[in-house]
């Protein structure tokens, strides 16, 4: 018999991990053959269901950083250790991560985009050789919305990766630096243009103005990815909703090259 | 020159403020005519009359600058009228010749209807004809009109009887795709009689005043109008006036269109029963503001069937207001 | 082979189907329109040649037969999932020839597109044979001569009416039996060959991302009320939400729906935290009308839209989509004299 492609897997939860004081990163107990940037549709019966991207994955668990901002997202802040959550996938085509071995890759990500591109920015922490530079260029509203803030202070340490952190309003405690992201792509080293590869992830004027501001100096459109997020129902091509032009977001995206991206309109 | 000015009267014509000149006054049942009867009013109008028209608020005409000398000749002219748009429906008129047999109870008006309208939840003008043919002939006092629906552009509101269209909502929970149009326009236009419960939605059956709004905006039909019969929200005794003008309310909700029959002819028949004989005439809302509403109601009820889904109005308050009643106003003086 | 049945024994033929088939058809249900007074035609069950309006063209397309308004998927009972049960019953539909080319468009959607294949509209498709009416007049507001979809091949009967009889052409093996005892006959079945609308379908080379910002769009801001009767009439709009619920006297105990969606529908877009994207009516009307006869074509090599009208029947801003295409055209050439 064929599977039901949209009845879910109950999964166990057996973390639960606080980010800021929205997000929390839940630790699934499920063996998935994820791609880095592929999203998964996660339920809560009688509730409903949504689209999230994998923020980390190992052999025996997947990492979901949630923001509760939903109707099923703000059901999931109730969940605690050992409840189950419903999973389908993973859907979507992630990152091409071996386009990006031995180039000079840079990272931009605003907010939860952060969330989609962080295993891939853990697969170049733990494998140095497989780059030539990384790049992190990572922006948040305020101090209180940083994301998995002991991880970049762990990048922040690694010789082969340079951080750069910035958030749109500071605090009186922050002593870092304020602004969006397209302000602080000047300070990315632009030399070597052909090594490049830019990854660029967030809200979608974020992505838009970035990608922009990274053409500026000379950054090609195909040398820059981004990642879409949409509403969507099935993750299967069949709902209708993520679809823009002839693509459907769901299944050739989320991840799209430049060259691609800039023609999807809404 | 010598007139019988109650016959006179009876007989549809007005008297004027000029002595010997006189005014017909052209019923239009429900308002709508075949336009070939035009012909006849221009004709009186422009061989007898002063060569104008006036339209009625009852949706009649008016011709005026008759001679009064005339008045036989012209029911002779204004007899086929008479036939088609009286006789025709059912009236009996006697000798169309004759003109009209009475004048108390007016000209029953109606709303464009759902001929037309996309609002209106029957045929106005058909009603407003059976109505015209169960009471007419008849020299009650009485004002009667009817509404497509609850925007009541008629004005029914300002009548003895105010008739209004309803539509029973019927939901098909299956047809309905959430898309809240119904919920929303409910909440902005109506009573707020909808939500939805599990994605589909809920009517309040005390709320819902039948409008049918729901059903005009469900892109999927998944409301429709419960077909098996007519319901009708039946207002009475409002009335404009000298001495307490004032809307018309709610006697009888989701009611059919025999038992509003029923209750109008029964009305008569309380009219004729307590009408004070010692005034010229005496419009009804009067007699019932004398006789109080419990004994109207006990009356036209008696002996008429009304269906279960029939509301009745346990006592009326009717708003309006006293214009002997002047301590609110201040003189402007020197 | 083709038969003459008389119009009095068709009843028989019905009945003899209905021990297979649950049969739908165009009918009329009295009073059920959406003015008073009116009457609503769609697809139902039928069981009489005389619940059969061959005559009208049903408000809303028979794709229900296929992909219901609200379709149970699955039951939730605590932690299991419990697949909702399919009758597997066998299904005719008397339909128009457009209408079966409808099925293609949706076939494409729910059996091809994507990773796999749509388990519920696949169990309910192949259930599922065609009885093609005869369509040679259309309606005032057709254009499927110019989308190409006024014929078709796919069909287990053809059907013709007539005053006294019915002809039918049977291509489909398992229901000659029921037909043995009529007269053969050399009927062929017919098809319209020209429609009172006509509108040519811009080239796929010519639609370029600067025409989805053309001013033609902005006036359906202004004139379209975003109330989704395009999409609900369409015999190819396929879009769909899925919807949770609990059941009122057993909370642990619910279930997963679908429900129709459509694209001119707020919040088809709205994402949760209250991300929207064509927020606008004109994005919405763009939006259809190139997936209608631009994107889907790029995507499968046919158009979606078999021209069937109905969102021009039903309309109450009286927005034409043969009209809109034809702004499109007119946008398209501006910009090719401008370029």
């Amino acid at each position: 018999m064929v599977k039901n492609p949209y009845i879910p897997t109950a999964v166990e939860i057996i973390s639960i991990r606080p980010e800021s004081e929205v997000d929390y990163t839940y630790r699934l107990a499920i063996d998935l053959d994820v791609d880095n940037g592929q999203f998964v549709e996660v339920s809560i019966p009688k509730v409903g269901e949504c689209p999230i991207s994998v923020s980390d994955f190992g052999n025996d668990y997947i990492d979901l950083t949630i923001r509760h901002v939903g109707k099923v997202t703000n059901q999931i802040a109730n969940l605690e250790v050992g409840d189950k959550l419903g999973i389908r996938g993973p859907y979507g085509n992630g990152f091409p991560i071996e386009e990006y071995q031995g180039k000079d890759l840079v990272i931009a990500a605003g907010g939860t985009g952060l969330a989609p591109v962080k295993s891939i920015i853990n697969h170049f922490y733990r494998n140095p050789e497989e780059i030539n530079s990384l790049t992190l260029l990572l922006g948040f509203r305020n101090p209180a919305n940083i994301l998995f803030a002991d991880e970049i202070a762990k990048w922040e340490e690694a010789d082969h990766i340079d951080v750069i952190l910035t958030v749109d309003e500071g605090d009186e405690e922050w002593a870092g630096n304020v602004g969006l992201v397209t302000g602080f792509v000047e300070q990315i080293n632009f030399t070597d243009l052909a090594n490049k590869e830019v990854v660029i992830v967030g809200p979608p004027i974020m992505m838009k103005f970035t990608s922009l501001e990274f053409m500026k100096h000379d950054i090609k459109e195909e040398q820059i990815w981004v990642s879409f997020e949409r509403k969507m129902s099935c993750g299967i091509g069949k709902c209708g909703h993520c679809k823009m032009d002839d693509t459907y977001i769901c299944v050739e995206g989320p991840v799209f090259n430049y060259t691609k991206a800039k023609n999807l309109v809404d | 020159m010598s007139l019988n000015v109650k016959e006179f009267k009876k007989n549809a014509y007005r008297i004027t403020k000029d002595r010997g000149v006189t005014a017909l006054r052209v019923r239009v049942p429900g308002g709508h005519l075949e336009a070939k009867y035009l012909t006849i009013l221009q004709e009186i109008a422009e061989t007898y009359g002063d060569g104008n028209l006036h339209i009625t608020t009852r949706q009649g005409f008016e011709i005026t600058g008759i001679p009064m000398t005339m008045v036989e000749e012209v029911n002779k002219k204004v007899a086929p009228l008479i036939e088609g748009m009286e006789a025709g429906i059912g009236v009996d008129i006697g000798n169309p010749e004759d003109g009209y047999p009475a004048a108390g109870t007016r000209n029953v008006s109606a709303c464009i209807g759902n001929k037309v309208c996309r609002y209106a939840k029957y045929n106005t003008t058909k009603l407003a004809q059976r109505i015209e043919k169960n009471i007419f002939p008849n020299d009650y006092h009485v004002k009667i009109a009817v509404s497509g629906c609850q925007n009541d552009c008629i004005k029914a509101h300002m009548q003895d009887f105010g008739v209004l269209g309803m539509d029973l909502p019927v939901y098909d929970a299956y047809r309905c795709i959430s898309c809240g149009a119904c919920v929303k326009n409910c909440q902005k236009r109506a009573t707020g009689a909808l939500e939805f419960k599990n994605y589909k939605v809920v009517r309040d059956e005390d709320k819902c005043i039948g409008c049918g709004e729901c059903i005009a905006k469900c892109p999927t039909n998944a409301w429709t109008r419960d077909a098996s019969k007519k319901y009708y929200k039946l207002l009475i005794m409002g009335r404009t006036g000298k001495r307490n003008p004032r809307l018309a309310m709610p006697f009888l909700e989701w009611v059919t269109e025999d038992a509003i029959i029923d209750i109008i002819n029964k009305t008569y028949d309380y009219v004729d029963e307590y009408i004070d004989r010692s005034l010229p005439k005496e419009h009804v809302g009067y007699i019932v503001d004398r006789t109080g509403f419990q004994v109207f109601k006990d009356y036209v009820l008696d002996g008429v069937e009304l269906n279960p889904e029939c509301r009745v109005a346990e006592h009326i308050d009717w708003p309006g207001y006293k214009t002997n009643v002047s301590n609110n106003f201040k003189k402007v003086g020197k | 082979m083709s038969y003459r049945v008389k119009r009095s024994e068709f009843d028989d033929i019905l009945s003899k189907l209905q021990e297979d088939y649950k049969i739908y058809a165009p009918t009329r249900k009295k009073d059920k329109g959406t003015f008073s007074d009116t009457d609503l035609v769609l697809y139902d069950r039928v069981s009489s040649l005389e619940e059969i309006d061959f005559n009208s063209k049903t408000k809303y397309s028979p794709k229900e037969v296929v992909f219901p308004i609200t379709q149970t998927l699955f039951y939730f009972n605590g932690d299991e999932y419990i697949e909702a049960e399919d009758k597997g019953e066998k299904v005719l539909v008397f339909l128009r020839p457009c209408e079966v080319n409808a099925f293609k468009r949706l076939d494409k959607i729910f059996l091809e597109n994507g990773p796999q294949e749509d388990i519920y509209y696949k169990r309910l498709r192949e259930k599922v044979k065609f009885v093609v009416m005869e369509c040679t007049e259309g309606f005032d507001s057709c254009f499927c001569v110019s989308m190409g979809t006024n014929e078709t091949e796919d069909y287990s009967i053809f059907i013709k009416v007539s005053d006294e009889e019915v002809f039918c052409e049977i291509k489909d093996e398992k229901l000659t039996e029921v037909f043995a005892d009529q007269e053969s006959t050399d009927y062929t079945p017919e098809f319209i060959q020209e429609n009172k609308q006509q509108v040519e379908v811009p080239a796929l080379e010519d639609i370029t991302t600067d025409l989805f910002d053309s001013e033609i769009w902005k006036e359906y801001s202004k004139r379209c009320i975003g109330c989704g009767r395009c999409n609900t009439v369409c015999p190819t709009c396929s879009c769909w939400t899925m919807q949770d619920i609990s059941y009122q006297d057993n909370e642990n105990i619910g279930e997963r729906r679908r429900v129709w969606a459509g694209c001119h529908i707020d919040g088809y877009t709205e994402m949760a935290g209250g991300h929207d994207f064509r927020t606008t009516y004109g994005d919405r009307m763009r939006f259809k009308t190139l997936h209608k006869i631009y994107d889907f074509r790029k995507r499968f090599d046919i158009d979606m839209c078999v021209g069937c009208g109905r969102c021009e029947d039903v309309c109450p801003q009286y927005i034409s989509f043969v009209g809109a295409i034809k702004k499109l055209n007119q946008a398209i050439k501006e910009e090719k004299n401008n370029g």
